[in-house]
């Protein structure tokens, strides 16, 4: 035990992370010509990702799930197709800015990746993705969201997790299914969501299908994520009388509101995060335990019936001290796509790899879907979030059924007045 | 009243206390010092730090906390006036600014490579502790953070017209040459004021980290209002300072409650605004109103 609080609680400066950002540097400048003559030369992946700034925390949490698959490839011998070729991370920092996105992406290119994953915010991703695509360097998009990254005919940009409207869609008909099941039929529904584009998209969603569904969005609030209080906004939902409350924010705002919407006795039949970044985080869990009992998220998440998943979260603890994230999960998962990609191209180039990922098929996955694939546009058709409710303290998948590892609580009474 | 309306207004002067409780530090090195502040946020989140450590290491409450950063602030903000602000007094009025924002941009990563960035929850017991006023919720962490407000400003009012430190700032901020005439050591006060300062912001922060969290950019989310508050109450003017605090806080909270969307803010900078228009020397009428 020892040994793990060196490591820091979430891996900010972990010995190992530190060592591969100086091996990497260290290759960049040829300085251990001794490693050179070793073996294949090593595959170079770059990483853009907002490891400084307001999304630090979130950044380091993907980071470390890439830190963990890399190292496991190279430990299990690289790239086989390659003749045993290791993976070498190039990092690079977007501060969440869309000019250092560009800047850092466009070094790393010139550096000589075989692709790029990040950039975490959506708005860095849409920009970055014409630089890619101009280079000809496969974009495995991380953790970004927005519908229209894949818009544009683009060639080089693939997103392996659910977009907005795959994310929006099927967690409503998650909850939908799941009250039906209930006999509490949902009618009014209430949203609330950052005013940014990743919460208006989701905002814009629900609103859309309302009709299609056959519930009323009775309240929806967009709100500045830095606000210092939510009372009387959550006042004026409270008003609407919805049955069901959905979320779509970063962490600190949707702290705010549970904690707020839990004082008012906001009477909902329960508090549903979409794609929230807080709800299922298990550090805010933690922090929060008699908060956040049985409160739903929507989000990308592991198979909790696969084994893979189990060993790789047992790594990641063991490594890193704390569980593994669902962006842990992305890092990890979506390095292993590469992987898989590079292994059929048995190239570096990027035109191949590019072809290699797009004709993906991947079964050994530890996602709650099935098979990873890409379609024409880049998406992955199959792409699913989970349905998650914290249960004694941890996030529970209890949607879809067939990856449920637990039946849901509902409806929830502590919300109610 | 509707139930809305009233826990709009209630918790908009809850708010706005906060807001004011922020400013207070903020109008008082303007009015000595004539220093746009742009670190004081980051001060700010420093004090949360230190207030969520004290709780995390040794148990030591929020509330008391404050007997332990209120004095460490104090002499934080004085070595950062004589060490940083002071040997540039005489620059340009913007390269002072600068300075200030480079000293927040210092601040904040500082604490993003010591903390990283995760955000910070500190759980009293008291935390959820909130009692029903007609229809309206009101949360005691938040009210103590407003009394706070209150308090902070009389005391400050209190120091400044008794105390002969106080005399002297009000002296130096009034006339420069005429304080250094008479024998004041402008530079120490200049350290004093900064240092009291500091303290409030230390303060503001520990009470407002009860129901809050704790990250390295927090500051952010009360620096901009923080400022609208200096402006509209009069820059050096903490009774002001707490005044325009709460007209912040409640247009912000009827903004919530009564228009749609993300409005709120725009029924606080059109206020700003107009006040700039017609009355540039704030509501109360700058340092003069002390």
């Amino acid at each position: 035990m020892g040994d793990d609080k060196q490591r820091g609680t979430n891996g900010f400066l972990t010995r190992r992370g530190f060592l591969g950002t100086l091996g990497a540097a260290t290759t960049v400048a040829g300085f251990p010509a001794m490693a050179r003559g070793q073996g294949p030369a090593p595959v170079k992946v770059g990483y853009i990702l907002p490891v400084t700034g307001p999304l630090a925390f979130e950044a380091q949490l993907a980071l470390n799930g890439i830190l963990l698959a890399v190292d496991e490839i190279n430990a299990a011998g690289g790239i086989k197709s390659l003749g045993g070729a290791k993976l070498t991370l190039l990092p690079g920092d977007t501060q969440n800015k869309v000019e250092l996105g560009k800047s850092e992406a466009q070094r790393l290119i010139d550096q000589g990746v075989v692709a790029l994953m990040g950039p975490f915010s959506s708005l860095v991703a849409f920009s970055v993705r014409q630089d890619t695509e101009k280079a000809r360097t496969p974009f495995l998009l991380l953790a970004a969201v927005a519908d229209n990254l894949t818009e544009g005919g683009l060639r080089y940009t693939f997103r392996m997790q659910p977009n907005g409207k795959a994310m929006a869609t099927l967690t409503v008909d998650n909850m939908l299914e799941m009250a039906n099941a209930a006999n509490v039929p949902i009618k009014r529904v209430a949203m609330m969501h950052e005013d940014g584009n990743f919460g208006t998209t989701m905002g814009n969603h629900v609103e859309a299908f309302a009709k299609t569904k056959g519930y009323e969005l009775v309240q929806r609030v967009p709100y500045n994520l830095r606000s210092p209080d939510f009372t009387a906004e959550l006042a004026k939902v409270k008003a609407a009388r919805p049955d069901l409350l959905l979320i779509s924010g970063y962490y600190g705002d949707s702290k705010l509101i549970a904690e707020t919407a839990a004082k008012l006795r906001v009477g909902v039949h329960a508090l549903v995060g979409l794609a929230n970044a807080a709800y299922s985080n298990p550090r805010f869990i933690a922090e929060n335990r008699e908060l956040t009992e049985h409160i739903f998220d929507g989000n990308y998440w592991h198979n909790p019936q696969s084994a893979r998943a189990k060993t790789v979260f047992e790594a990641y603890q063991k490594r890193f001290s704390s569980p593994m994230s669902n962006h842990g999960v992305q890092g990890y998962q979506v390095t292993f796509v590469l992987k898989d990609a590079l292994e059929r191209a048995a190239s570096i180039d990027r035109d191949k790899v590019r072809d290699a990922i797009a004709k993906i098929n991947l079964t050994d996955h530890i996602l709650t879907q099935d098979a990873i694939r890409f379609d024409d546009t880049g998406e992955n058709p199959n792409a699913m979030p989970a349905l998650l409710q914290v249960q004694n303290g941890r996030p529970t998948v209890v949607g879809p059924a067939r990856f449920a590892e637990a039946k849901p609580v509902f409806p929830v009474p502590k919300w109610k007045g | 009243m509707s139930g809305l309306l009233l826990q709009a207004v209630v918790s908009g002067l809850l708010l706005g206390g906060v807001y004011g409780l922020v400013a207070s530090g903020l109008t008082l090195i303007f009015g000595v010092l004539r220093i746009i502040n742009f670190a004081h946020g980051a001060v700010m989140m420093l004090g949360m730090y230190a207030s969520y450590w004290l709780w995390v290491g040794l148990g030591v409450d929020p509330y008391v906390s404050v007997l332990v950063t209120a004095p460490l602030f104090f002499l934080l903000g004085m070595g950062i006036q004589r060490l940083v602000i002071e040997p540039n007094r005489d620059a340009a009025e913007h390269n002072q600014l600068l300075l200030t924002l480079g000293l927040a941009l210092f601040l904040e990563n500082l604490a993003l490579v010591l903390w990283h960035g995760d955000f910070r929850t500190l759980r009293v017991p008291y935390a959820n502790a909130s009692f029903v006023i007609g229809d309206a919720l009101v949360e005691v962490s938040r009210l103590v953070a407003a009394g706070g407000a209150v308090l902070i400003a009389l005391a400050l009012f209190v120091f400044l017209r008794r105390t002969d430190v106080g005399k002297a700032i009000r002296a130096l901020s009034e006339e420069r040459e005429g304080a250094m005439l008479v024998g004041i050591d402008v530079a120490r006060i200049r350290a004093v004021a900064f240092g009291i300062g500091s303290a409030c912001v230390a303060v503001a922060g520990a009470l407002i980290t009860p129901f809050f969290y704790v990250a390295p950019d927090v500051g952010e989310s009360f620096n901009i209002m923080a400022f609208v508050v200096v402006v509209l109450g009069g820059m050096g003017n903490f009774i002001g300072a707490l005044v325009g605090g709460l007209i912040v806080g409640l247009a912000e909270s009827l903004g919530a409650a009564l228009l749609p969307g993300s409005l709120k803010q725009l029924v606080v900078f059109v206020i700003f605004v107009l006040v700039l228009l017609f009355r540039p020397e704030g509501l109360f009428g700058g340092a003069r109103g002390r």
